[in-house]
């Protein structure tokens, strides 16, 4: 079986060459990553800012080229493709954007901004213009009244809905969700994240899912990919699992249930997340880690599976 | 310690603020959550007296601190008050620092203002804080600029700054909301020990519901510039009598996987400028009647909690 | 298709229409804007309204003061001064308005294609255009004098080269802070070409601050259309223009003031009045950040 998409050694590198007044620097954004997506299942990648998740899904999407790695989607080798190619496959493989606000042209109307794959694709919806605003809309639970208005006069979580409509207009197999939700209200989050539900469901379609909220996360999705300074450091098959990774255990620490019942005791973690430039040496949580070795602040853990529950750790718990 | 009753507060024509409640003790938090444009902040500016700086002003209620009416205080006496006995920590920790000074005399400015305290004397306190604060090497963060530390770091500089003239009452609005996950949970856990420690009160500002369960003792839901139920958190999140309060504890996973459900809220969440009549919250209530979209619900009290409601009582 | 443009087109006159309603909203904007409106008409109506021919000389009656049947006298040839006053705007107008369609046409052009490929592109474009920037506006003028010739040519050619650099820089500065839209970033994953981003994003997004600034030049335009025609750089005799009427007049700047005073005050007013509307512009089109920001 092919799956929906196949990410190998992923690595992106970003330098600003140096000059005068300033060092030359290397940021690994995102490091050897590699994944695969059957069709139908849910990813999440969750991480902190900073931790490459949002340039790990522009570069699946290759609208930022990889420095290095391989990305297959439906058994075919996207890197390999002209950008003619690319472009048309687009089509089959959208995204849904973290700022709704300005996802959509301010001078575009909301018909004119759903019906734009077609007019980009070259491609003529099934039926008339106007009964395909009016089923696109309808299917991700807008009222079709809406097609004349402009972005600024309807509300965030609505032009989110017709964020989720233009990427869905020309049937895609593959969403990636970068933090659909991140900048709405926690009653209109829960909307949006039943109507993406609902969606898979009725479309079948497969989601790679970027958020920073693990409670989100682990409610949405199937599988679990947790990242660290462009690193991923525990791949759990299944999001009940207890973490391994002393990372992924202080993240599930500092996630709160709704419920005063539930307090935890919050463990003080030490120091921040380091810059991603000039990583130091060894595993990059080694300074936070409460595990930390000699070993882990020199020598890089590889990330090793036990019964499809992947950790990069010297000292997995 | 701080109790306000029936605050209402005008901008020209537009009352954003009406009929909010609350009482808070020594030693205790108080969380006031809700969505954008609830009013949550408003609030915060309320208590601080700093509504006449955007062109507001209270119209009704009263905001009473440490038995002294705050709504008809002058604004020197409030000046004496505010960064004084009543701290406050804003959201942004990225813009409430000056980037052109180092962090010591920022710092230092509040003791020195608030205390009377000579700079010397100003700066030693100001170590000692931010050791309570867990900063390391404090005289050495005092010498460095905002723009050297971290967006926690600098949260935990607000914080000083808010602690710095030892206040009796600290005002936290969104303090974690710029940060990530795990550095949130290191303010949180920070401001739950200053409280037990000093005995302070905190009235905490979030949008953030599992934030307030984790460590408010009280509790005031806001929806639409009204303060719809408030009371002690194991009531309100135990046995939650207002349906916008389920409706929004039902928008939070739990945790629980696969038997979970969440629903939403259909509709949009009301600004400002389209507050609705009657109950603010009725066009989104799954139990609204004609009375709902008439008549304002009164505040309903039962034991130590309140709800304003026409048909309150626990899910169906 | 077509409906898709039709919707654009209606959305784009309703677009303009609002804002242009709103900088006519105040009385400032009322008075700058209609006076705007007469001077244009009296322009294209040239022919019509003025009482006598703007070149036709009367030397008996020469340096007339204003009065009857001249209202604002006659120059040293006994030429009607408000008849060349009149002459004098179509020239003004016509020869700003089309200096600086031309550099809005290519400071666009070159603004855009610099904002949108970056690299060596962008800094040879801009390297070139800064440098037009650095020469004085005068200096340009003598260049295409030198080369062709004095007259509204290279007036109208010196022109749209003095305001290049502004329209390019404004353009590219649009366009850089547009493309970290996030519109545009899905637009490019919907598949599209460089060129629909272009056509349907990019530009249309950045043309009301580069039109309010545009607007803005005609009445610098008009200033230094007058300026070389009062050295004689600009249009030629007997051209009238509003500069070269006042140079002609300054040799009997004492003995009939008027033929330099009625160009002057109509070049100022002209100047104000676009200041003033293309301020009201700005605010209804909520543009400032963006035009302070270029």
């Amino acid at each position: 079986m092919t799956h929906q998409l196949e990410v190998r050694n992923l690595s992106k590198q970003f330098s600003s060459p140096g000059g005068p007044f300033r060092r030359a620097r290397v940021m690994h954004a995102v490091n050897d990553v590699s994944f695969d997506l059957p069709k139908g299942r849910v990813i999440g990648v969750v991480g902190e800012s900073g931790c490459g998740k949002s340039t790990l899904a522009r570069l699946i999407l290759r609208l930022i080229e990889p420095t290095t790695g391989t990305l297959h989607f439906e058994g075919q080798d996207l890197r390999a493709k002209s950008a003619a190619e690319m472009r048309r496959l687009r089509a089959d493989m959208q995204m849904v954007f973290q700022d709704p606000y300005s996802a959509i042209d301010p001078r575009y109307t909301v018909a004119r901004a759903v019906m734009e794959p077609f007019e980009v694709q070259g491609r003529k919806p099934q039926g008339s213009a106007a009964e395909e605003v009016d089923k696109l809309l309808s299917m991700v639970g807008l009222n079709p009244g809406l097609a004349g208005s402009y972005p600024h006069q309807i509300s965030g979580g609505q032009k989110q809905r017709v964020g989720i409509a233009r990427a869905l207009a020309l049937r895609p197999s593959l969403l990636v969700l970068d933090e659909p939700t991140a900048s709405l209200d926690v009653s209109v989050q829960a909307q949006i994240i039943s109507l993406l539900e609902q969606l898979r469901d009725d479309l079948g379609l497969t989601y790679l899912f970027i958020s920073h909220d693990l409670s989100l996360v682990r409610y949405f999705c199937d599988e679990i990919l947790v990242m660290y300074l462009g690193r991923v450091v525990e791949a759990l098959p299944d999001t009940g699992l207890a973490a391994r990774h002393p990372y992924t255990k202080t993240l599930m620490d500092s996630t709160f249930a709704p419920d005063p019942a539930q307090r935890r005791v919050i463990a003080p973690l030490e120091g921040e997340v380091p810059s991603p430039f000039n990583l130091p040496p060894g595993c990059a949580f080694a300074d936070r880690c409460p595990q930390a070795s000699d070993l882990c602040r020199t020598q890089t853990p590889e990330l090793a599976a036990r019964d499809g529950h992947a950790v990069a750790c010297h000292h997995p718990l | 310690m701080l109790e306000v009753s029936n605050l209402e507060v005008a901008f020209g024509p537009v009352a954003p603020l009406s009929g909010v409640s609350f009482a808070l003790d020594k030693g205790e938090t108080l969380g006031i959550v809700g969505e954008s444009g609830s009013g949550k902040s408003l609030t915060a500016m309320s208590v601080m007296g700093l509504l006449p700086l955007s062109g507001g002003r209270i119209t009704a209620g009263s905001i009473v601190f440490d038995g002294q009416e705050l709504t008809t205080l002058s604004e020197p006496a409030y000046r004496r008050l505010r960064g004084g006995r009543i701290g406050l920590i804003t959201q942004n920790p990225m813009t409430s620092l000056d980037p052109l000074q180092k962090i010591g005399p920022q710092v230092d400015k509040v003791a020195v203002l608030h205390l009377g305290m000579t700079a010397r004397e100003a700066r030693a306190r100001t170590v000692e804080i931010l050791g309570t604060l867990r900063i390391p090497e404090p005289a050495l963060i005092c010498e460095r600029y905002p723009h050297q530390m971290s967006g926690g770091m600098k949260q935990r500089i607000v914080i000083a700054m808010a602690l710095a003239a030892d206040p009796d009452v600290l005002v936290a609005d969104e303090p974690t909301t710029a940060l990530d996950v795990t550095v949130q949970a290191q303010i949180i856990r920070l401001l739950d020990d200053l409280v037990k420690e000093r005995d302070l009160s905190l009235v905490l500002i979030t949008h953030d519901m599992s934030v307030v369960a984790q460590t408010c003792d009280k509790v005031v839901v806001m929806y639409a510039g009204r303060a719809i139920e408030h009371g002690p958190v194991g009531a309100i999140f135990g046995a939650p009598q207002h349906p916008y309060t389920q409706a929004l504890i039902g928008c939070i996973p739990k945790g629980l996987g696969q038997d979970e459900q969440l629903t939403g809220i259909p509709g949009t969440v009301p600004t400002v400028l389209n507050y609705p009549k009657g109950c603010p919250f009725h066009p989104r209530c799954p139990r609204a009647q004609g009375i709902c979209a008439t008549d304002r619900p009164a505040h309903v009290t039962q034991g130590d909690s309140a709800v304003a409601c026409h048909f309150p009582g626990e899910r169906a | 298709m077509t409906s898709m443009t039709g919707t654009a087109a209606r959305a784009m006159a309703g677009f303009g229409n609002t804002s242009l309603g709103r900088a006519f909203g105040s009385w400032l904007g009322k008075i700058a804007g209609g006076f705007l409106i007469l001077l244009v008409l009296v322009a294209i109506f040239a022919p019509w309204i003025t009482p006598f021919d703007y070149a036709a000389q009367d030397l008996m009656n020469g340096n007339a003061p204003p009065g009857w049947p001249h209202l604002l006298g006659t120059d040293q040839f006994g030429r009607d001064v408000l008849s060349r006053v009149i002459y004098g705007a179509r020239t003004s107008l016509s020869v700003s308005a089309t200096a600086i369609a031309i550099s809005i046409a290519v400071g666009m052009t070159l603004g855009a294609a610099a904002g949108y490929f970056g690299g060596l592109f962008e800094r040879a474009v801009m390297t070139v255009v800064d440098l037009t920037w650095s020469f004085p506006d005068i200096l340009i003028a003598l260049i295409f004098v030198a080369i062709i010739g004095p007259g509204l040519t290279s007036t109208t050619f010196a022109i749209a080269i003095a305001y290049l650099a502004q329209f390019t820089r404004l353009t590219r500065a649009q366009i850089v802070r547009l493309k970290r839209e996030t519109f545009i970033e899905a637009t490019i994953n919907l598949g599209a070409k460089p060129r629909h981003i272009l056509q349907y994003h990019l530009l249309p997004n950045a043309i009301a601050p580069v039109i309010v600034v545009g607007m803005l030049a005609i009445g610098d335009g008009i200033v230094l259309e007058a300026t070389l025609g009062f050295f004689g750089l600009g249009a030629q005799p007997p051209t009238p223009s509003w500069g070269a009427m006042m140079s002609s007049g300054t040799a009997q700047l004492f003995l009939s003031p008027w033929v330099i005073i009625f160009p002057g005050v109509v070049v100022a007013v002209t100047v104000i009045a676009v200041n003033l509307f293309g301020d009201e512009l700005i605010r209804a089109l909520d543009i400032r950040d963006r035009i302070r920001g270029a």
